[in-house]
């Protein structure tokens, strides 16, 4: 008869991986603000208070340039991403390899995910920016749990600075990326319905037609019809607001929780330094993917809307 | 935290810039190393797997179609081979009809020469007979009437006599 086995480990293990869990959680306790005056532990068991701070530090200068940490950080995702990506499409086979087999599963994912969205061929059209985003929010939010992150201190002629940060919690980064989605949102709104794309935003064909009708004395259908016209100059102009409040939306969302983030796990890490903020580092990893998907799905969505054709469509649906 | 604004969150522009060109260069490279390819190696892929699906459907169908004419083929030569084997039977019976036919043309000119041979040498018998009754006769008339008569006109009496009677009749 097999043994009993629960979470894959037989029971003895299992113990004692408990016992272990628990007694570092004990050390985590007592060497954590709670119990550091319990028992008299050596210093150096005791961790710092963590502050916090918002604004990133700069590293160093290139030629009068200020290099952050998070730009920095930023350095390590791109050499990362790029560096797997060259190692595994170096040699492609069309009988894939496991490496291979997971660099095309994240892609195919992601395509297949544009094209439900987007269609056939807009989500080809899209996929490029859409994975970026994905694996670039994704990546600094999970290359900034790896220990280095937040630890790795440097004693520069400013003071004592962090080597890294994670870059997703420096505003700068949600901001350049909700920048870019700004961009490539109004790009291809531009590039596919050309200049019927701004007709959505200056809406005031009903109201010069119906100041026109008015003008040569239909006075019922013309004031009617400016009714319409003006509430059509106001969608105009929510929709013109709605493009930028986005960027500042997308901005704020993830720079949001990727700092409340990084904060749960300086405060976790400070109150029980051992063991218990696993959990949290598990959390993170599970924020870190939506909070990516969130943002390249809704650059998607948005890509999306801007390249149906509105005007056309609103005509064709009041002709049935 | 210090300062006040935009500045209190950290937003600098030198920063911001540097991460839209990070993310530009993300952009690019990826670009090249992996979407390119990778979406070139997926397409290649789907593009052989819907060849190899054709093809797999195209040998059905060719094997189906070689079935059907295998089928088709076995159909008329067994058609061919019945009809041969009813011609044969045809042909036979017309070889021994023809055979039973010349059989009996045999048979019967056999029997009708052997009828003549009969005939031709029963006749030479009874001439031979005849022949020799005649001289049986004139002997034994000779030694009846001591006397011979004249040979020839004995004959001719003894022939006329013969041919009057009606058992030794000439056929």
């Amino acid at each position: 008869m097999p043994k009993k086995r629960v979470l894959g480990c037989s029971f003895p293990v299992l113990i004692g991986f408990a016992a272990g869990f628990v007694g570092l959680l004990i050390v985590g306790v007592l060497t954590g603000p709670m119990g550091k005056n319990l028992l008299g532990l050596p210093a150096w068991l005791i961790p710092a208070k963590p502050h916090p701070e918002l604004p990133a530090e700069v590293v160093f200068h290139l030629f009068s340039f200020p290099i952050t940490n998070s730009i920095i950080a930023t350095w390590v995702t791109i050499i990362f991403l790029v560096g797997v990506s060259f190692l595994v499409t170096r040699r492609l086979t069309l009988v894939p390899g496991r490496r291979q087999s997971l660099l095309e599963f994240i892609l195919e994912a992601l395509l297949n995910f544009c094209k439900s969205v987007a269609g056939e061929k807009n989500g080809r059209r899209f996929f490029p920016i859409v994975a970026t985003i994905f694996l670039f929010v994704g990546f600094n939010a999970w290359l900034n749990l790896l220990p280095g992150y937040g630890s790795i201190l440097l004693h520069t002629s400013e003071g004592e600075v962090h080597l890294l940060r994670g870059a997703n919690t420096d505003i700068n980064t949600p901001l350049a990326v909700a920048l870019i989605s700004f961009v490539f949102v109004e790009y291809f709104g531009l590039r596919t319905l050309g200049f019927r794309y701004l007709g959505k935003f200056i809406n005031v064909g009903g109201l010069v037609s119906s100041l026109r009708l008015i003008m040569r004395g239909k006075m019922k259908a013309g004031f009617s019809g400016l009714m319409t016209g003006l509430i059509n100059v106001f969608i105009g102009v929510l929709e013109t607001l709605s493009e930028f409040i986005r960027i500042v939306s997308f901005t704020f969302r993830l720079f949001g929780n990727m700092t409340a983030g990084e904060i749960l796990l300086l405060v976790a890490v400070f109150l029980i330094p051992w063991a218990a903020a696993v959990i949290f580092y598990g959390l993170e990893l599970l924020v870190g993917f939506v909070q990516s998907l969130i943002f390249a799905g809704l650059t998607l969505i948005f890509m999306t809307i801007a390249v149906a054709a509105h005007g056309e469509h609103s005509e064709e649906s009041a002709h049935h | 935290m210090e300062g006040e604004g935009l500045a209190g969150l950290g937003i600098s522009w030198p920063t911001l810039l540097a991460q839209i060109v990070n993310f530009g260069i993300l952009f690019v490279l990826l670009y090249l190393v992996a979407y390119k390819p990778i979406l070139r190696m997926l397409d290649e892929r789907s593009r052989k797997v819907k060849e190899s699906i054709d093809q797999t459907e195209r040998v059905r169908e060719q094997a189906e179609q070689a079935e059907e004419e295998s089928k088709r083929r076995i159909e008329a030569a067994s058609r061919e081979g019945q009809e041969i084997i009813a011609r044969a039977v045809r042909t036979g019976e017309e070889v021994r009809q023809q055979a039973q036919q010349e059989a009996k043309r045999e048979a019967d000119s056999l029997i009708v020469r052997a009828r003549e041979k009969i005939q031709g040498e029963s006749d030479e018998a009874i001439g031979k007979l005849r022949r020799e009754f005649a001289d049986l006769t004139i002997l034994a008339a000779e030694k009846v009437i001591e006397r011979s008569l004249d040979k020839e006109s004995h004959r001719q009496l003894i022939e006329k006599t013969l041919d009057e009677s009606a058992t030794l009749k000439k056929n």
